[in-house]
């Protein structure tokens, strides 16, 4: 198992090299600098300009510039060796002055812990969404396979094919008019994000649309496996029906789930743009998002980076998770 | 093997759980004013910052030697007052006597002379630096080559920029804790009789240098090291959550009669939504709810749409076919149907305009009528240009950024030069960044596209020579007309207010004489501000919410 670890964790090289090298390549063939503004705006003067492209390196050769961001270059000003992605330096980020990469997404305010930087936010809203996504999609999905073509089933696909169908910010504006504009419920915009109940609301926009996949993606398998041998075996045997659906249908149904749920997560945990601009939730996802029109490329690298690698471990965890759900597989060399 | 797979799904539940909940935050004081001002900023650095949302916080914490009050006008700041040389190359503050910052610590001219430089510094290559190049030594100094030049070079040309703080007798200051500091001598590179008013500017804002040192590149994110002499005072900053100021004791004009308290929804349907429901005092009004708004009898009254402080064009390249025709580009004037524009496209929010200078500022010109919409003339034109004809023009393109906004915008513009001159314009639609750096560039600026200019101050200076004097932003259109330039240099060396506004006149009446662009419409700042927020004055100038031009008239009364 060890050695099964270390040699998928040793894959990340190659795998993090060829994604910064592809999104290297296409942020900077894109027209446009971090110093091109939005057109209502003052745009930066010509001399302002050239300072800000020596101070970042930005005037140097291309392929300096990549070698700089991945191992490190001297600094043109201070002379003094700056090292690159290798030390864990992400770059500073050309809009956030004066801030690197990694303080912005994962330093928290003063007197916080970690759960409190930005990464942190969107890590625990990301479980959140998953847990809400799981323990409702996932209940769904059975339920519908076990009563197939019956109302409930026809009510759970709805609700399913809205899930995927409906953007989020439409769902989102649709729950704020039901449980804050109505029934006052709850505050549109928290005014802390220390309290729980605020958690909920976003957190059911991010997860609705995992959830309907996860519903429809249990109910596909969960009525393929019903009609495997083995179920009529387990019948055959006069098991009890639960033990049949619970033992047998469920946890041979949840494979392709959980390898759906893996890569989801990555994306729950960097996509909750929508979430940051309706709820000023402090999450990564507008970094993620507004970095790639802003053109400050070294938050753009930072953060295909880290999608990259969330991705990733995600696929490793998935792994993990299938041995327990299935004896016959090991992870072995 | 079914334990686990229950203990996975629990174990991951209970540890959102926890870590979504933990300790509650303090109590709000119950007079606080809440504000949504849409994106959080990116720097609230004085020196580095140039967005709206960004000047907003600054405008709150601190205070220029000048400063702009409702109507516009240049009054006394933190100098009580200043005067020019004979010649206005030469401009001198006198500071109030026992200015304080908010913890009640001196504030000299020695502050001053520190932010100034430090805006001019290369090293800190600021993005709005460029604003005080007026100062002599500036330029030079800013524009110095930090890899080539040596520190004695640096230190030389930091010594030759002329911004000095001197005290009472006249001699240079010594240091911050110096009482009698109150002078601040600032040499001018050309004769510059505006100069006082971009002195209101944040950019020359004084954040404390031991503070910024201490507080390292990113100081500004801390309310400790924001110690300034502003109106307010920051007292928590929650990036992209919250940012609470309370009033400054120590404000020399006095003290605010409620909190401020900023928050970051940049989506405007939950913002208006929550303004509805009570969570917000003032929000932004977006164009999408201004219809629910207006035939809402309770909602209607509350709204706040008054001018603001940008003008939109659509821009002509001068040097590009057909446009090098004066007649094309008065047909296409003529053709513009700009009132059609504001109540079809803006839904009213927004105001036709034929001249340069936006209504309500100085130096802008009632009596100008040339070139508006007329169908007639403007097929006259076209018919009287070297083409002749519709069918006889190149092909013309309106690039514009892609949105779906523009995307309907550009459909009708295009849809009406059809109906007026009969002319198809194709459309090209581009990437937003992509299109700000096509437009930087003479070669590469489009044949025909909208954009805008909003005032850094208010001064024909900014509008006029800053944007069409040769070598300005008009410039990249093609624009240069040395008439122009001439009639700006004398504007701009006039000491005398009356003259001086009469040259500007004379020459926005020549910039409109060739119709180099078509003038389109101008801005509109448009709020909805709950009933018991009183005292609100508006400027066109507005940092993105009204009222901030002077936070200590504002009362909540409930």
């Amino acid at each position: 198992m060890t050695g099964y670890l270390a040699k998928r964790l040793l894959w990340l090289i190659p795998v993090i090299l060829i994604v910064a090298g592809i999104t290297f390549i296409l942020m900077h063939n894109a027209p446009g600098g971090p110093w091109d503004r939005d057109l209502s705006s003052r745009q930066v003067d010509p001399t302002a300009q050239r300072l800000l492209n020596e101070f970042y390196g930005l005037n140097k050769p291309l392929w300096r510039q990549f070698t700089a961001y991945m191992v490190g270059d001297t600094n043109t000003r201070t002379g003094k060796w700056v090292c690159g992605l290798v030390c864990g330096n992400m770059g500073p980020s050309y809009r956030i002055r004066g801030m690197s990469v990694q303080q912005y997404l994962f330093n928290p305010p003063p007197n916080r812990s970690f759960l409190y930087s930005k990464f942190g936010y969107s890590i625990r809203l990301a479980l959140l969404a998953l847990a809400f996504a799981i323990l409702i999609g996932l209940p769904m999905g059975v339920i519908s396979a076990l009563k197939q073509n019956t109302w409930i089933d026809y009510i759970n696909l709805f609700i399913a094919t809205v899930g995927i169908s409906v953007p989020n910010f439409v769902i989102a504006i649709f729950l704020i008019i039901i449980f804050a504009s109505t029934l006052h419920w709850v505050s549109i915009v928290p005014l802390s994000w220390d309290e729980f109940n605020v958690w909920i609301l976003p957190s059911i926009v991010l997860g609705f649309g995992v959830l309907a996949r996860t519903a429809r993606l249990s109910r596909a398998t969960m009525l393929e496996v019903m009609r495997q041998d083995y179920i009529r075996t387990a019948r055959a045997k006069g098991l009890v029906e639960r033990i049949v659906v619970v033992r047998h249908m469920i946890k041979n149904a949840m494979i392709p789930v959980v390898t759906y749920l893996g890569p989801a997560l990555a994306g729950l945990i960097t996509g909750s743009f929508i979430i940051e601009t309706m709820f000023g939730f402090p999450g990564m996802g507008r970094a993620y998002v507004t970095a790639i029109s802003q053109r400050d490329y070294s938050m753009i690298m930072g953060t295909t980076l880290i999608y990259a690698i969330l991705v990733a471990v995600a696929n490793l965890s998935v792994d993990f998770v299938y041995v327990l759900l299935d004896p016959r597989i090991k992870l072995t060399e | 093997m079914r334990s686990k797979w229950f203990v996975v799904v629990s174990l991951l539940v209970l540890a959102s759980f926890i870590l979504g909940a933990c300790a509650k935050a303090p109590a709000a004081p119950s007079q606080t004013l809440r504000v949504n001002l849409g994106s959080y900023p990116d720097t609230i650095d004085p020196q580095k910052s140039s967005f709206v949302n960004e000047i907003a916080h600054l405008k709150l914490m601190y205070e220029g030697l000048t400063r702009l009050d409702a109507k516009l006008e240049t009054v006394p700041g933190a100098a009580e007052k200043w005067e020019y040389n004979s010649d206005a190359t030469e401009l001198t503050f006198t500071l109030r006597a026992n200015l304080k910052y908010s913890d009640g610590s001196l504030l000299n001219a020695k502050r001053f002379e520190y932010s100034i430089l430090r805006n001019i510094d290369p090293n800190t290559a600021g993005e709005y630096a460029s604003i005080t190049d007026d100062i002599a030594g500036a330029a030079e100094w800013r524009g110095a080559d930090l890899a080539k030049a040596t520190p004695e070079e640096l230190a030389a040309l930091k010594a030759a920029v002329k911004v000095q703080a001197l005290d009472s007798k006249g001699n240079p200051c010594t240091g911050y804790d110096q009482k009698d500091c109150n002078t601040l001598k600032i040499g001018l590179k050309q004769p510059a009789p505006y100069f006082h008013t971009v002195m209101s500017l944040w950019v020359t804002y004084p954040a404390k240098q031991e503070l910024i040192e201490q507080g390292g590149e990113s100081w500004y994110v801390d309310p400790k090291f924001q110690l300034g002499n502003g109106p307010m005072v920051l007292s928590t900053l929650e990036p992209t959550v919250q940012g609470l100021f309370t009033p400054n004791n120590y404000y020399w004009r006095g003290t605010a009669k409620v909190n401020i308290e900023f928050r970051y929804i940049t989506d405007s349907a939950v913002s208006f939504n929550a303004y509805k429901n009570g969570e917000f005092d003032i929000v932004p009004l977006a164009a999408e709810d201004l219809a629910t708004v207006t035939q809402d009898a309770t909602l209607n009254p509350e709204k706040m749409v008054y001018p603001g402080s940008c003008t939109y064009a659509f821009m002509f390249h001068q040097l590009k076919e057909p446009f090098t025709d004066q007649k094309v580009r008065e047909a296409f004037a003529y053709g513009l149907d700009r009132a059609g524009w504001v109540t079809d496209v803006l839904k009213g929010l927004g105001s036709p305009t034929l001249t340069w200078i936006p209504k309500g500022f100085p130096g802008y010109d009632a009596q100008e009528n040339r070139w508006g919409y007329d169908p007639a003339k403007a097929q006259e034109a076209l018919a009287a240009s070297s083409y002749g004809s519709a069918d006889k023009l190149p092909e013309i393109t309106a690039t514009f950024s892609d949105t779906p906004r523009n995307r309907t915008r550009n459909e009708w513009l295009a849809a009406k030069y059809k109906e007026v001159l009969g002319i198809d314009i194709k459309l090209n639609p581009v990437e937003a960044t992509t299109y700000t750096a096509l437009t930087k560039d003479i070669n590469t600026a489009p044949q025909m596209y909208i954009l805008g200019w909003c005032a850094d101050y208010p001064d024909p200076q900014n509008w006029l020579s800053v944007y069409w004097k040769t070598g300005g932003f008009g410039q990249r259109i093609g624009y240069s007309n040395p008439d122009l330039d001439a009639k700006l240099n004398e504007a701009d060396s006039t000491v005398d207010p009356t003259k001086r506004m009469t040259l500007y006149a004379e020459a926005q009446k020549m910039l409109t004489d060739t119709a180099p662009v078509a003038f389109f419409w101008n801005n509109v700042n448009s709020y909805m501000v709950k009933p018991y927020v009183k005292g609100i004055q508006t400027t066109p100038m507005d940092s993105g919410w009204p009222g901030d031009i002077d936070p200590l008239s504002i009362t909540i009364e409930k």
